[in-house]
């Protein structure tokens, strides 16, 4: 049987949530305020999720990055090599937020989706 | 001179929201002044999400939470400046704006100081050494790196576990740069606990507390720093000073809020909180003057920048509609524990937000105010952070008919 303590990142309270388990099944959990901590513990132990937020170059925009994020959380092992791709990316303007920049990355279902709004330098 | 019925300073967080509040009550007249080429201030470069929570129970970009209000402020037409600078301001209400037209000259029934805070640098903390290049502050290399497309370097030390610090330990870790440390000079981390574990612990990167940096070294460039333990009194344990290989510090180490323009008009500040003293709608101590966000106090979560503004703009529209009448003044009082109190004084009895924060962390601690021998609330708090403000509040029934008012954990 293993305890651990997890500091939930779902919201700003944090709540340290104490978790018994053994392998990948829980036996208690206890110390969160709300629903997400219990899922958070659960895919923590399991398959620990996070989404990821970088930046892409953008060609011709008022700004000259276009920050990012995945539209859902991704496995935390894959963090590091979708920074790698972000580095190569380059899009052109306008972006719109929520706009798909890239899909289907590492072929895992993993889309880009623009954070900021970029229209087009007033030359 | 143009005049103005409210004029923000300021066109971040807390100054698009009081704009977009003072719409929303009615009042017509507004005009935002922003510094720099962009409003949304530091949201533009906080690429990182988590923010939005409360206010749109959503997990937004910093800069998806700034559009949500930009767009407010265009389609509501309100008016701002960009790229202009108010050099002056004056208890009568009176700005001076420097911009590419020159200078201009403003005057306005209400002003909202809504400038945001900076950073503290090393000349504030007195790191000794060589002055090499490639020593940043957490923010100004956030913004090199997540707006200007800039690396700032490939072995990094961060000094100081703020959140902007921690932050930028990840984001430096996606771009494939190395992380090596993050050293904090207190027993405690000064960021918040979801940022240590999904900013440090899921990049391996270690935490060293009661360590700062000592000594820096390089020749034009910096090419090395001395990290060293410090003992329960803070002074360095002998023997514990370690050269670290690095071409970059970056340093988090707390915000000041930016007051230059309010003490230029007068305005009494908390040494504490190093923004306005206020009452209970962050009315400063010159009448018609009100202030909201991080010039007010260092917050640590957008959201409440926010409501903050939004919760002063009802003083400002009392205010303009000659409804704003001081009953009297009651100092808050600050007990045990707690290292400061917005607002300092209630000049009327209405339902106020109290926030604060603690000296050291805790568990099971009380919160406590009282009159006198008098308890008026109590609030228990399963464990306290000095990262984390505190805020509550209490209803005008809850402070009828108070003399004094003193607030203290027990």
């Amino acid at each position: 049987m293993m305890e651990r303590e997890f500091v939930c990142i779902i919201c700003p309270n944090g709540c340290r949530i104490k978790v018994e388990y053994e392998g990948i099944n829980i036996k208690s959990i206890k110390g969160d305020e709300c629903p997400k901590g219990k899922d958070y513990v659960k895919n923590e132990i399991t398959n620990p999720l996070r989404v990821f937020t970088g930046s892409v170059l953008v060609g011709n925009g008022d700004f000259s990055l276009a920050s990012v994020k995945t539209s859902v959380p991704i496995p935390k092992k894959y963090l590091k090599k979708i920074g790698e791709i972000t580095r190569q990316l380059k899009v052109e303007s306008p972006i719109k937020i929520g706009q798909v920049l890239a899909s289907n990355l590492l072929d895992n279902n993993i889309d880009l989706i623009a954070t900021r709004k970029i229209i087009e330098k007033n030359l | 001179m143009p005049e103005k019925e409210v004029i923000i300073i300021g066109g971040g967080a807390a100054g698009l929201a009081a704009a977009v509040a003072c719409k929303q009550k009615g009042i017509e007249d507004i005009l935002i002044i922003e510094r720099g080429d962009y409003l949304g201030g530091i949201l533009q470069q906080c690429i990182h999400d988590g923010f939005g929570l409360e206010k749109f129970h959503t997990s937004l970009a910093g800069p998806e939470y700034a559009q949500r209000y930009i767009d407010q402020v265009k389609e509501k037409e309100i008016p701002f400046l960009l790229n202009s600078m108010v050099v002056n301001l004056t208890p009568q209400k009176e700005v001076v704006v420097i911009n590419y037209k020159g200078l201009q000259h403003y005057r306005a029934k209400v002003i909202i100081l809504a400038m945001g805070c900076r950073e503290r640098t090393r000349g504030a903390i007195n790191i000794p050494g060589a002055r090499a290049s490639g020593i940043y502050t957490a923010g100004v290399a956030q913004e090199l790196i997540n707006l200007k497309n800039y690396m700032v370097g490939e072995k990094i030390v961060i000094l100081g576990s703020g959140d902007i610090g921690l932050i930028m330990a990840r984001r430096l870790s996606l771009e494939g740069v190395e992380v090596i440390m993050v050293a904090e000079k207190l027993p405690y981390s000064s960021g918040l606990p979801r940022n240590i574990n999904q900013c440090l612990y899921d990049f391996d990167i270690p935490l060293l507390l009661s360590h700062t940096v000592v000594d820096i070294e390089g020749n034009g460039r910096l090419s090395g720093v001395t990290i060293a333990q410090l003992g329960k009194r803070g002074g360095i344990i002998p023997g514990s000073k370690r050269k670290i290989t690095c071409d970059t510090l970056l340093l988090s180490v707390g915000l000041i809020p930016e007051n230059e323009l309010s003490r230029e008009a007068g305005i009494v500040l908390d040494n504490i909180t190093g923004g306005p003293q206020v009452d209970e709608r962050g009315q400063t101590s010159v009448s018609g003057i009100f202030t909201c966000g991080n010039v007010l106090q260092v917050h640590d979560i957008v959201d409440n920048v926010s409501l903050e503004a939004e919760y002063i703009v009802e003083g400002v529209v009392e205010y303009l509609e000659g409804k704003l009448n001081k009953e009297g003044e009651i100092n808050v009082e600050l007990g045990k524990g707690l290292r400061y109190v917005v607002p300092q004084r209630l000049n009327r009895i209405k339902d106020t937000i109290f926030s604060f924060r603690v000296n050291q962390p805790g568990e099971k601690e009380v919160l406590v105010f009282e009159d006198g021998k008098k308890v008026i609330k109590k609030k228990f708090l399963r464990r306290v952070n000095p990262a984390e403000m505190i805020r509550v509040k209490l209803s005008s029934l809850e402070l009828e008919g108070i003399k004094t008012l003193k607030v203290k954990l027990v």
